[in-house]
């Protein structure tokens, strides 16, 4: 446990299936395009299946990354407990890579859940992400939620396939900004890449605390 | 019978509550391999946690924890170290070791977050820091024990309460009790507890010991399964 300095930590929760891990594997190139070092931390609610694919797709295969950065955490099944009311392992976790890799400048922690209560715990992330997607209907930023409320940054994946699950997007719009007020979101569709530079943005000018002109480069 | 009661008191049920935060949760100790294994039946839950408690966590876990009490209450850092050491080189378990440490110095960090100007605590902590000691979690547990005037025999209590019960969560998660089984069981293994900690919390370093290679080698097994709730 020696010295190590802080490395800035964003925690991203949501529901399972709603596309946190391909939103990391879109983010993580573009930051590294930019010139920024990730870690990854996984908290799974089964395997370490996310972490085996993360691990996959930017480490082995396009080496943006150690494969040692990209870690997993099996969570007992509790991957709300795991980042919220006792992040003991994840902080364990977090402290070795400082520790280790102290050339990082950001860490991603991941966590699946079940419902839109989940939060980070403030000693665990620097920054909240909370992702939902259109697929659980247009009602879901009405629905709040703890994470849908407090999160820094809400992000609305899925928005190509709006049209098939009759999703309207100006509801969803219009009720995230009433249930969140002035707090941001972004819609994206993680697949085909839309709304990914402007999460980056929001990632580089909140959490890295970068100049403006250094997001336009 | 005394009736006084004290913050030491209130400091063992802080301590001994799952939802002080050291991460036991996510710890079957090699139950999801068994069980998935499908080697498991419910009603043979209170037999193996009879053999964790009789041939590791009494003589091995509770034996480390006395003593580095005693080192602790005695300001003797190099006994601390010497009980730290003995305890991390039994932990065959890659797996069980590492979660160990770091539940361990979890437990003192949080600690030391409202245990202000103790002495043992902050030299335990520089000795991890400095790579002296490693921080394993029984260990911690005695010098926070008695960094809260928590008394030993109640530490040692609170260590197998604390490992059964994170036992019994994971049966309960992983669906072979139900709720009222799994407090049944805690209840049996009551007696077992007491006597555990009566025979182990006062014996010498050099009385250490623990043999369980079936536990060693369920919990070696629960490293190589691909798919994973728990971390141990």
């Amino acid at each position: 446990m020696p010295y190590h300095k802080r490395i800035p930590r964003v925690g991203i929760g949501g529901p399972v299936g709603s596309g946190k891990t391909m939103l990391i594997e879109r983010i993580v190139p573009l930051l590294y395009d930019k010139g920024y070092r990730v870690g990854i931390i996984s908290n799974d609610v089964v395997s370490k299946e996310d972490a085996n694919r993360m691990k996959h797709n930017l480490a082995t295969k396009r080496g943006l990354l150690a494969e040692e950065l990209v870690i997993g955490i099996a969570t007992g099944g509790c991957p709300h407990t795991a980042v919220r009311e006792d992040p003991s392992m994840n902080l364990s976790v977090v402290e070795e890579m400082e520790s280790k890799y102290n050339y990082l400048d950001l860490i991603i922690i991941e966590s699946g859940g079940d419902n839109i209560t989940t939060t980070f715990s403030p000693a665990l992330a620097d920054y909240f992400i909370y992702l939902i997607d259109v697929s659980g209907g247009d009602k879901y930023p009405r629905k709040r939620g703890l994470g849908i409320e407090t999160c820094d940054l809400l992000v609305i994946n899925k928005i190509d396939i709006a049209p098939y699950v009759e999703a309207d997007l100006k509801t969803m719009e219009n009720d995230a900004k009433q249930v969140r007020g002035n707090k941001p979101f972004v819609f994206v569709n993680s697949k085909g890449g839309q709304g990914i530079d402007e999460v980056v943005s929001y990632f580089i000018r909140d959490v890295l605390f970068e100049a403006p002109k250094n997001i336009q480069s | 019978m005394s009736t006084e009661i004290s913050v030491e008191d209130l400091s063992f049920l802080q301590l001994s509550d799952s939802f002080f935060p050291t991460g036991l949760y996510t710890m079957s100790n090699g139950l999801e391999f068994i069980f998935h294994e499908k080697k498991l039946r419910s009603r043979d839950i209170l037999e193996l946690l009879k053999v964790y408690l009789k041939q590791q966590l009494g003589p091995a876990d509770c034996v480390a924890l006395g003593n580095a009490y005693d080192c602790a209450k005695k300001l003797d850092l190099q006994g601390l170290i010497e009980v730290d050491r003995t305890l991390y080189s039994m932990r065959l378990v890659e797996e069980i070791r590492n979660a160990s440490v770091r539940s361990g110095i979890q437990l003192f960090r949080c600690a030391k977050f409202f245990v202000s100007q103790n002495k043992i605590l902050n030299l335990y902590q520089q000795s991890v820091t400095n790579g002296y000691s490693s921080g394993i979690y029984p260990i911690s547990f005695a010098v926070v024990c008695k960094s809260l005037n928590i008394p030993k025999h109640k530490a040692g209590l609170m260590l197998l309460y604390g490992f059964i019960v994170s036992v019994i969560g994971a049966a309960l998660r992983l669906g072979i009790l139900q709720h009222f089984d799994g407090q049944k069981i805690i209840h049996e293994l009551k007696p077992f507890i007491l006597a555990s900690v009566k025979e182990n919390i006062g014996k010498p370093l050099s009385g250490i010991w623990q043999f369980a290679p079936a536990t060693d080698i369920i919990q070696m097994k629960h490293e190589q399964m691909d798919s994973r709730m728990f971390i141990t």
